[in-house]
């Protein structure tokens, strides 16, 4: 009887044990399956780039309809204002805020594209840097170099993982905007600011 | 003994349960946590969590931006950085791109790859300083191979026969590697963003740059000595090739800093900002 109960007991807990680790191998997986992810995605930004048959608008809508399901570009927006900025700011501002940057990313993102000529992009390693950050490390390589892109990646509650900033030869993009919203704030106001963003985006367009 | 039994098996597959969602996925056991709620919620859809809180995790990943960088030259950088500007802007790109225009590709590259292949010993002298010999062995390769079977280094088959890829090290890097920091920011002029760090090594690099050991051709341009501005016959040669190495470099870019602009708000921290995070980047590797 005593060892009928042990025997049960040992069985529950190897059983258990092998859930924890099956359960875990998943893990390794989701790794490759986001660089499998981010690979498809950056993929069809460069079919859609050498699809000749594409006027130039529909170009720009094709890849912005892509990278809208890789990019969490409000999360972006928050992290660039850093947290002591964006808690000052009343909701609405807050919104307003975050889709005049969106629009600045996106434009900047399609003119980068725009000098696009023979790249090959090289989808490489993911690794996994915390619990639930992934990095894809991405070279753009050109006849004569390549430049090393790392998309950073954190897991969202409801749609998976998304990019929250993109580091290209070391210089991440969210932190240049951060150093540059906390420079101009030390000086100006948040409606200068966003007063400048406003007409850097009528330039740019 | 019926009873007893399911009642253990009860227990174990109630404990299972409980411990599983925690111990199966560490990354849905994070989202679990208090203080990473609120900021893994997805932003999009209007929730009302959207707004509320900052995950501290994302916090630390940057640099806290209330910190005050060290920049003394700050009012002279930004000066000098839009008189750089300006001098790229309606000097160097224009030329840039006449040059362009008549010169074709092929020969823009062999250029840049001639003067590239000259300055071996920078990456060469660089990498063995850092301690990367295996390095320094495939610059020397490259050097024999591309010189030879290259041409004097106007093509590289070292890269595209041999797979030996050029290692990027400047006297900078090398400081960096033994733990010099970089110091604070100086923008020079026309070669642009730099520190106190770099822009010491440029001397020692300069050194090595056989661009600075041109000899007076007596047949070359100027005729005579102290002819332009009573500059020597060596001085107007070397800016001479100096001159084709930045037009030529430059001509293989036309576009990248006009769009990297783009992304700054205030030109001046913001190249700041991407010079020292790239150079970091650099010394790390």
């Amino acid at each position: 009887m005593q060892a009928y109960l042990k025997y049960i007991a040992g069985r529950f807990l190897i059983f258990i044990l092998m859930l924890c680790f099956t359960s875990s191998a998943p893990l390794a997986d989701e790794v490759s399956e986001i660089r499998a992810m981010t690979k498809e995605k950056v993929d069809i930004v460069i079919n859609i780039l050498k699809d000749k048959s594409l006027s130039k608008n529909e170009k720009k809508e094709g890849i912005l309809e892509t990278i809208d399901g890789l990019f969490d570009f409000s999360l972006m927006a928050r992290l660039s204002l850093g947290k002591k900025h964006w808690k000052s700011l009343s909701k609405a501002k807050r919104k307003e805020f975050s889709e005049l940057f969106v629009e600045r990313l996106k434009l900047s993102y399609l003119e980068k594209l725009d000098l696009y000529t023979d790249e090959e992009v090289v989808v490489d390693e993911a690794r996994l840097t915390k619990k639930n950050r992934v990095e894809v490390l991405t070279y753009l390589v050109t006849k004569d170099d390549k430049k090393e892109m790392i998309y950073k990646l954190y897991k969202t509650k409801k749609k998976g993982w998304r990019v929250y900033d993109v580091d290209v030869l070391g210089v991440s993009i969210v932190q240049t905007y951060r150093s540059q919203f906390s420079g101009v704030l030390k000086k100006e106001t948040m409606e200068q600011l966003m007063e400048r963003m406003r007409s850097a985006g009528e330039l740019g367009a | 003994m019926q009873p007893h039994t399911s009642a253990i098996f009860t227990f174990f597959a109630i404990i299972s349960f409980l411990l599983h969602p925690l111990m199966s996925n560490p990354a849905s056991a994070q989202e679990k946590s208090p203080e990473s709620f609120q900021m893994l919620s997805e932003t999009e859809t209007e929730e009302d969590t959207e707004d509320e809180e900052f995950d501290d995790g994302f916090e630390d990943e940057f640099e806290n931006a209330e910190e005050e960088i060290f920049d003394p030259l700050s009012g002279y950088n930004s000066v000098m950085t839009e008189f750089n500007d300006g001098f790229y802007v309606y000097v160097l790109d224009p030329v840039a791109r006449g040059y362009r225009w008549i010169m074709p590709d092929p020969a823009r590259r062999g250029v840049k790859n001639f003067f590239h292949n000259l300055l071996f010993p920078i990456r060469f002298v660089n990498n063995a300083l850092q301690l990367k010999p295996k390095n320094s062995g495939e610059e020397f390769l490259r050097f024999i191979i591309n010189s030879t079977v290259g041409i004097f280094g106007i093509w590289d088959p070292a890269k595209e026969w041999f797979g030996l890829e050029a290692h990027e090290e400047d006297f900078g890097q090398t400081l960096g590697y033994y733990g010099v920091g970089g110091g604070f920011h100086i923008v020079l002029p026309f070669l642009g963003p730099s520190n106190l760090r770099d822009m010491f090594s440029l001397y020692p690099d300069m050194q090595m740059d056989p661009v600075y050991y041109v000899e007076n051709r007596p047949y070359n341009f100027p005729r005579k000595e102290g002819e332009y501005l009573g500059l020597s016959r060596q001085t107007i040669q070397q800016t001479n090739l100096l001159l084709l190495k930045t037009v030529n470099r430059e001509s293989l870019r036309i576009g990248q800093y006009e769009n990297l602009k783009k992304d700054a708000i205030e030109l001046y921290p913001f190249l700041r900002d991407v010079y020292e995070q790239n150079r970091a980047k650099l010394i790390e590797e």
